[in-house]
């Protein structure tokens, strides 16, 4: 039996990665742990291992999107008869295809609506490839003209239940869209790199993501917000944008402020995570009559504690040993930071002025490891309707520092949930952050 | 505002409601008489018939010999020359020597003879566990007569039952068997006075509720009641059926309770396995109801042995109140 090269899941919302290319051809002979294949991912490029010794066969063009968790070549042992492909690759109709050049031409994208389909199959079925539903469920499903395979079930061994396909149909009546595909952006020029959602009608979501983080950790919750333009910002020295010079606060509020007033919104829904969170609230303390809504997610500037050691380790990282202990502290549940997580992570850090200016930002901003600006004085100001969203298992900023804002805000405690609530809750903070949209 | 005389909300045990029932309809046709053993002098071996043998006399009151198959043959032969009778079962366990007469006879009669006669028999069969009668004297086998067509099969569960349906099996042309609990023989409970008949064929919904339907038969409607309360407490609305006639079955009672709540745990007393319990998950199953279910049918039944003499192993062999909780939740929540 030849072993699979799987396609690795490197990304917590990643559905399929692209083969960038081959290190070895096809006939050679490789040990476990050589590099095989590069793939690309939405968010970075990143090189995967030989899961085992032996020799390569079958390999997916270069260019192809391979579901993940699906093979993309096979291994053989020494001497093993090597046969036809054992199985056609994921997504694709018919016979397998074999891995000549022409193959490579046929343009991919005919294949990802296909390749997604069977990804929600293999979530949400058994080992019989069928959908686990109770009767009624299925009665109701079909009823709302939902497909049971697009549905979570919460009962034993993930069957769907009446109360899946209820919940599912107020989360629709709440939220237009359809949840199938993820969300696209476009790049907007600017002084800060901005991406807009292509669909979307309504009043705009802007979202300002957190310290060391970028427009991406907004991904697990976008699909819950896809009927309003979302619009993402990436702050100085993070993701695309710039590496701006930041002496204080107040100069990375008004940076993001001029990107803000760039976009020419007259009204927005604004979110913001951590850092985010906090240059949301000044931006809403000066921008009031813009905004409609203002959700904080674990935010900072509401008291002077925060994990320093975590963020300059965060920043000092330069391998994904050192980065990944850190990363973990961002959430309760380490398990979903896995090692690929962490190695995708640190592929997307290794440019080392980014870093710099990173760890010249948390110098400023968290001299000591204390948050060095306290916007609780503004945050009283704000007339906004305001929602605060915190994991009580925050091992960064102290969720008891919601409990300093005003009366008039909307207070989401979660337990077991760590900074990161939108990524590892992503289903109830995009509900609550949905039906304030 | 309707009044009520002493008389209308009198109690009477489920015991005495059978006897004032054999009373009544003794007065009133005078074709009715009581056959078994012992039920003469002696009161019935559970003292059912009591002293009706001195208001009626041995002609109308007749103590039969220790033959079943003998005594079930005499009373198929009377009834079906123009009287009558209620045959006791000392024990209902017993009726497996009278099948002969039961399944072969008084079920066929009238489909071979092409209508041409009728087998008004009513037999009694005094079921169930709980008296520490052991292996041979505790048995529920009501669905072996429930598995042959032209038998009507009822297992009254309260005294007002008792006496209802044992005046409508005296009504019906066909042999009715009536299973009765041994252990409700001393439940006392409201019993309307005078004549009156509860349909045969037809449940009683005894508690209404929404997330989840218990059709329990016998004593199993008493501890599903019980269940009921305490799920109450807990926030799980139960809705409890009495399905008081196996044979036939009042499909339309359980549809309509199952299309409501989704979920369906069926409590009885006889083995799990090809018991009434198979029946009324297949009827759900093969129904419209199937697409309201909302998740997998539960029965509750004895279990694979003979009823153990040990008086907790006997306990531990049928369904009890904490173990139609345990279903009961676990179902309620979405955990089956």
């Amino acid at each position: 039996m030849p072993t699979e090269v799987i396609m690795p899941k490197v990304d917590m919302d990643m559905a399929k990665g692209k083969i960038m290319s081959w290190h070895i051809a096809e006939g050679e002979r490789v040990s476990k742990g050589d590099p095989l294949f590069d793939i690309e991912t939405d968010k970075a490029a990143m090189e995967v291992e030989a899961p085992a010794d032996g020799i390569l066969y079958h390999t997916a063009p270069e260019g192809m999107d391979i579901p993940i968790g699906t093979p993309c070549a096979w291994l053989y042992a020494e001497g093993e008869e090597v046969g036809e492909q054992p199985a056609p690759f994921a997504g694709q109709a018919g016979a397998a295809p074999k891995p000549e050049p022409v193959a490579a031409d046929v343009p991919n994208d005919t294949k990802p609506v296909e390749a997604e389909l069977e990804l929600v199959d293999a979530i949400a079925g058994d080992a019989t490839g069928k959908v686990r539903a109770t009767p009624r469920a299925r009665s109701l499903a079909s009823g709302a003209g939902l497909n049971i395979a697009d549905l979570i079930g919460t009962g034993p061994r993930g069957r769907v239940q009446a109360l899946d396909v209820e919940n599912e149909i107020a989360l629709r009546d709440t939220r237009p869209a359809q949840l199938a595909a993820p969300v696209t952006f476009k790049v907007e020029t600017g002084a800060l790199a901005v991406t807009r959602s292509k669909g979307g009608t309504g009043t705009p979501i802007v979202m300002i993501h957190g310290f060391a983080s970028d427009a991406m950790s907004w991904a697990p919750v976008e699909t819950h917000l896809k009927h309003r333009p979302l619009i993402r910002i990436d702050l100085p020295g993070h993701g695309k944008s710039p590496k701006l010079r930041i002496d204080s606060f107040a100069d990375l509020v008004r940076e993001v402020r001029r990107a803000f007033d760039d976009l020419g919104l007259e009204t927005a829904h604004l979110v913001g995570h951590s850092l985010g969170g906090a240059i949301s609230i000044g931006l809403a303390d000066t921008r009031a009559k813009r905004l409609s809504s203002l959700t904080l997610i674990a935010p900072a500037g509401l008291g002077p504690d925060i994990n320093g050691d975590a963020l300059s380790g965060i920043c000092r990282a330069t391998r994904a040993e050192s980065l990944g202990p850190w990363l973990r502290s961002l959430v309760a549940n380490e398990d979903i930071v896995t090692d690929s997580y962490v190695r995708l992570a640190m592929a997307g850090r290794e440019d080392a002025n980014l870093r710099a200016a990173q760890s010249r930002l948390a110098d400023i901003l968290f001299p000591d490891g204390v948050q060095a600006f306290d916007l609780r004085a503004a945050l009283e100001r704000i007339d906004t309707p305001t929602r605060i969203i915190w994991g009580k298992q925050d091992a960064i900023i102290p969720w008891k520092h919601a409990l300093r804002a005003p009366g008039k805000m909307a207070l989401h405690l979660f337990d077991g949930v760590g900074h990161m609530p939108q990524i590892e809750n992503s289903d109830a903070v995009g509900r609550i952050l949905s039906a304030s949209v | 505002m309707n009044m009520h005389s002493k008389t209308d909300l009198r109690e009477l045990s489920y015991a005495e409601a059978i006897r004032e029932a054999m009373d009544i309809a003794m007065v009133r046709d005078e074709r009715v008489i009581l056959m078994g053993e012992d039920i003469g002098v002696y009161g019935g071996a559970f003292g059912v018939t009591g002293d009706l043998v001195e208001k009626y006399g041995t002609d109308r009151v007749m103590d039969t010999p220790i033959s079943e198959l003998g005594g079930a043959g005499v009373a198929v032969g009377a009834a079906m020359t123009g009287l009558r009778p209620i045959f006791e079962f000392q024990f209902s366990d017993f009726a497996t020597l009278g099948m002969e007469q039961i399944v072969n006879q008084a079920a066929k009669i009238r489909y071979m003879l092409g209508g041409a006669v009728s087998v008004p028999v009513v037999m009694r069969f005094p079921s169930g566990s709980g008296t520490g009668a052991a292996a041979q004297h505790s048995q529920s086998l009501e669905a072996w007569t429930a598995h042959v067509p032209g038998l009507k099969v009822v297992q009254p569960a309260t005294p007002a039952d008792a006496k209802g349906l044992l005046l409508a099996a005296l009504e019906d042309p066909d042999p009715v068997m009536i299973y009765e609990h041994k252990i409700l023989y001393k439940m006392k409970g409201h019993v309307p006075d005078g004549y009156y008949t509860t349909p045969i064929g037809k449940a009683a919904v005894m508690r209404e509720g929404k997330d989840l339907t218990i059709v329990a038969t016998s004593i199993m409607v008493h501890k599903a009641l019980d269940a009921a309360e305490t799920l109450a407490a807990e926030g799980i609305e139960a809705e409890v059926i009495d399905l008081r006639t196996i044979r036939p079955m009042d499909r339309d009672t359980v549809l309509a309770s199952v299309r409501k709540t989704g979920r369906l745990v069926c409590v009885y007393e006889a083995v799990k396995t090809l018991g009434v319990g198979a029946e009324v998950s297949a009827m759900v199953a093969e129904s419209d109801a199937f697409d309201y279910l909302d998740a997998p049918i539960v029965r509750l039944g004895g279990a694979e042995c003979p009823i153990p003499y040990n008086p907790e192993l006997e306990k531990a062999v049928v369904p009890q109140v904490p173990d139609i909780l345990e279903a009961a939740r676990n179902l309620a929540r979405g955990r089956v």
